[in-house]
């Protein structure tokens, strides 16, 4: 009868969720230490969402072009430079099998000066060019204005450009580099580290704006090149190594992507930076966690030496804290996750940066959460341990 | 003193404090030197070179997109009663066909004409005499490994020249890019044929000595056509200053980090000094039973609040020099430890104890001692 009952209590005792009956007793405190997790959490939120917003943004032209496979020169560290390569190697590369069309990027990041039709005061921008007969962008509003984009004077712009080049009030004429263009559309693509805003035209335009163009068509910058169906992208690519000469670099999508992101890792301080950010808020976020722990602890001393008193094993009492550290990370995370998507917004609006919370994001600062509270709970959990419940009372 | 002793009353708890402000504090060191480093970056030339006035175009942006003017104005400048001397100094920028595993970085060269003697650096005065050697370049030290070694009389492709490392000099890339050398100016001509030195794009001016740079800039204003635009360093410091703060991502990214640092910092010394409170928050009733006012319970806290703060700068202080050195070796950005950071973040510090010892009093003013026992 009394062992049944006992086990009746236990069978009782033990589906009550300790630790989130202990997170949840005192609600001011838990808004309290949630509120300073919180702010360790956005912080380093703050700091993986510019990482990825710089990266994001110096790949955005590539991830806009419509191709399988990209022809470069072989001599270009980065996508962002001139270093244009003859008509001849992108006919050559149409003559490959397996290759349905080769269309050439006409591009230029330092000599076509936007004039700012509000102020009139000049800009460098990033100049984009296609052929209109040969579309190569996947940018929304450049693909329906390709009869328009013929006529030689016709641009259309970048309604995400920094504010102060005057394109986002939607002028209808202004200057390129002294000569009058209309503006006869646009499109959303937005600054990067280095350029302030784009313009994207037809390659008439583009041959009338570039200093010493001198009549002859336009250097390509880049070939886009889309497989017939069925092709085998490495297949072709191999062979259109071998019928290009070598100063042309063959590269799939995600390759051209790598390359960039590799230059911009190597040589810009944006990922030392944010790492160190990131860094900071993680141990910011362990000693909040651990004052938060080590408080509750010392507060529920002498219920937790009363559990072992009664015979709950150390393991349990360990289970207990370690899980309310990871509920008290959880709270003060999801509100931060929450925030973080606002600011986000916010920040991408205003500063004109691709931020967006991704699921990398989302998991990596859950896992730095949890991890920093548990750490710290690990090292605050000795008390628990150590507790004897002879000396507490 | 009460403050005193609650905190030395638990060591090993106000040890875990100072630690959380320490970290609080570091983090706003980190934010704020990232902060000032960038327009720091984008002063460095300037930072380098002898001027009191600086001539450039109207179409000025900063440092690295300055536009051009011509160079009769420097004719005009050079005139002027009040200047000793001025130098016009070219920008252009040419591949470097010489990079490792074949690639082809951007060089930015500057050309100037060596005998002005603009730049400030020893390592520049000393080589004058190789700057003035045909086809011949100095680079800066600071270049990029993609350059390959930059050992001197390594011949390299630039542009459609072939020219030789004279040496190397030490003064930094600053935002003008990967690599920077110096070229005389006929160097740069035939770096750039089609450019010529008709367009200038920076004219450092010097002035006679006692001569006031502000009203010089006024005379001097009059005498230049339109198109043109003088600096004195205080304008161009300011003017750098605003274009990286504004006109790019700069500002609101590192601005933003420093505020959620000192949010941080705030939750950091409030969660520590309520919890103080609500520990010795029988004590404290009990002093008000005995008759001190809430006034002299806020004394308390606040006293508190700062000595924590206090006593976690100094550590702060010098752990945050030593992290400037390595972001300083990591990213290449003069972030430098200057009494005005120091400054600034104690003040910033001081608030964050402070506002946590409002919050924290909250806690306190509800002690009805006749609930405590």
């Amino acid at each position: 009868m009394s062992t049944a009952s006992a086990s009746a209590t236990r069978a009782h005792l033990r589906p009550v969720p300790l630790a989130w009956r202990n997170l949840t007793a005192n609600r001011r405190r838990l808004a309290r230490s949630g509120a300073g997790i919180g702010f360790a959490v956005l912080l380093m939120l703050m700091q993986l969402g510019f990482e990825q917003a710089f990266f994001d943004s110096s790949l955005q032209v590539i991830r806009g072009l419509d191709g399988d496979l990209f022809l470069q020169s072989a001599h270009k560290y980065q996508f962002a430079t001139q270093d244009p390569f003859s008509a001849a190697a992108l006919d050559a590369a149409k003559r490959v099998p397996g290759v349905a069309s080769a269309r050439p990027l006409y591009a230029d990041w330092y000599d076509v000066f936007w004039k700012n039709p509000s102020n009139g005061k000049m800009f460098p921008v990033r100049a984009l060019a296609f052929d209109p007969d040969q579309p190569i962008f996947l940018f929304a509003g450049v693909n329906d204005r390709r009869e328009e984009l013929k006529s030689a004077d016709a641009i259309l712009i970048d309604r995400r450009a920094r504010r102060f080049l005057g394109m986002n009030s939607a002028p209808v004429q202004s200057e390129l580099n002294g000569v009058t263009v209309r503006i006869v559309g646009d499109f959303a693509l937005g600054p990067d580290f280095q350029s302030d805003g784009s313009i994207i035209m037809g390659d008439r335009t583009f041959n009338c704006l570039i200093p010493g163009g001198g009549g002859k068509p336009p250097k390509i910058e880049t070939g886009v090149i889309k497989l017939a169906a069925g092709a085998d992208p490495i297949k072709v690519q191999s062979a259109l190594e071998q019928a290009l000469p070598s100063a042309i670099a063959v590269m799939t999508k995600p390759e051209l992507i790598a390359f960039e992101r590799r230059f911009q890792a190597a040589v810009s301080s944006a990922g030392p930076i944010f790492a160190i950010g990131t860094v900071v808020g993680f141990v910011v976020g362990m000693l909040i966690s651990y004052q938060v722990t080590y408080t509750d602890v010392s507060d529920q001393l002498p219920q937790y030496a009363t559990l072992k008193a009664i015979g709950f094993p150390t393991r349990f009492l360990l289970r207990v804290v370690l899980e309310q550290a990871a509920l008290n990370g959880l709270a003060g995370w999801f509100p931060a996750w929450l925030g973080g998507i606002l600011l986000y917004r916010l920040i991408g609006e205003v500063a004109l940066l691709p931020m967006r919370m991704s699921l990398a994001i989302t998991f990596l600062s859950l896992g730095l959460t949890l991890g920093m509270c548990l750490i710290s709970a690990a090292i605050a959990v000795r008390r628990v341990i150590a507790a004897d419940p002879a000396e507490v009372f | 003193m009460l403050a005193w002793r609650i905190l030395t009353h638990q060591k090993g708890r106000t040890a875990l404090a100072l630690v959380g402000i320490f970290m609080a504090i570091l983090l706003v060191f980190v934010q704020l030197g990232l902060f000032f480093a960038v327009p720091q970056g984008g002063m460095l030339l300037y930072d380098n070179m002898r001027f009191d006035l600086l001539l450039v175009s109207d179409q000025y942006e900063y440092q690295a997109q300055p536009g051009a003017f011509p160079l009769t104005e420097v004719d005009h400048v050079h005139a002027a009663p009040d200047v000793a001397a001025v130098t016009p100094i070219y920008f252009g920028v040419a591949k470097w066909k010489g990079g490792v595993g074949g690639v082809w970085p951007d060089l930015f060269v500057i050309g100037f004409d060596p005998a002005g003697h603009v730049f400030l650096p020893d390592s520049i005065d000393r080589q004058i005499s190789v700057i003035e050697r045909p086809d011949t370049m100095l680079v800066d030290d600071a270049t990029r490994p993609i350059f390959g070694p930059l050992t001197t009389s390594r011949i390299v492709e630039i542009g459609d020249r072939v020219v030789t490392i004279g040496g190397q000099y030490t003064l930094g890339t600053g935002f003008m890019g990967l690599g920077v050398a110096l070229a005389n100016p006929s160097n740069f001509t035939r770096l750039f044929p089609g450019r010529g030195l008709g367009q200038v794009n920076l004219a450092p001016i010097r002035l006679k000595s006692g001569v006031d740079p502000e009203l010089a800039a006024v005379k001097l204003r009059k005498l230049l056509g339109a198109g043109t635009q003088i600096f004195t360093r205080r304008e161009l410091a300011a003017q750098e200053t605003s274009y990286w703060t504004t006109r790019t991502s700069v500002g609101l990214i590192f601005g933003s980090g420093l505020l959620i640092a000192i949010v941080v910092g705030i939750m950091v010394v409030y969660q520590i000094v309520s919890t103080q409170v609500s520990r010795q928050l029988p004590q404290f009733a009990t002093l008000k039973a005995i008759g001190y006012d809430d006034s002299a319970l806020a004394a308390t806290v606040a006293t508190m609040s700062l000595l924590i703060v206090a006593a976690a700068f100094a550590p702060a202080l010098a752990v945050g020099v030593w992290v400037y050195r390595l972001i300083r070796e990591q990213t290449l950005l003069p972030v430098t430890m200057t009494a005005g950071h120091a400054a600034t973040v104690l003040v910033a510090a001081l608030a964050m104890a402070g506002m946590a010892a409002l919050l924290a009093l909250g806690g306190l003013r509800r002690a009805d001692p006749a609930d405590v026992f």
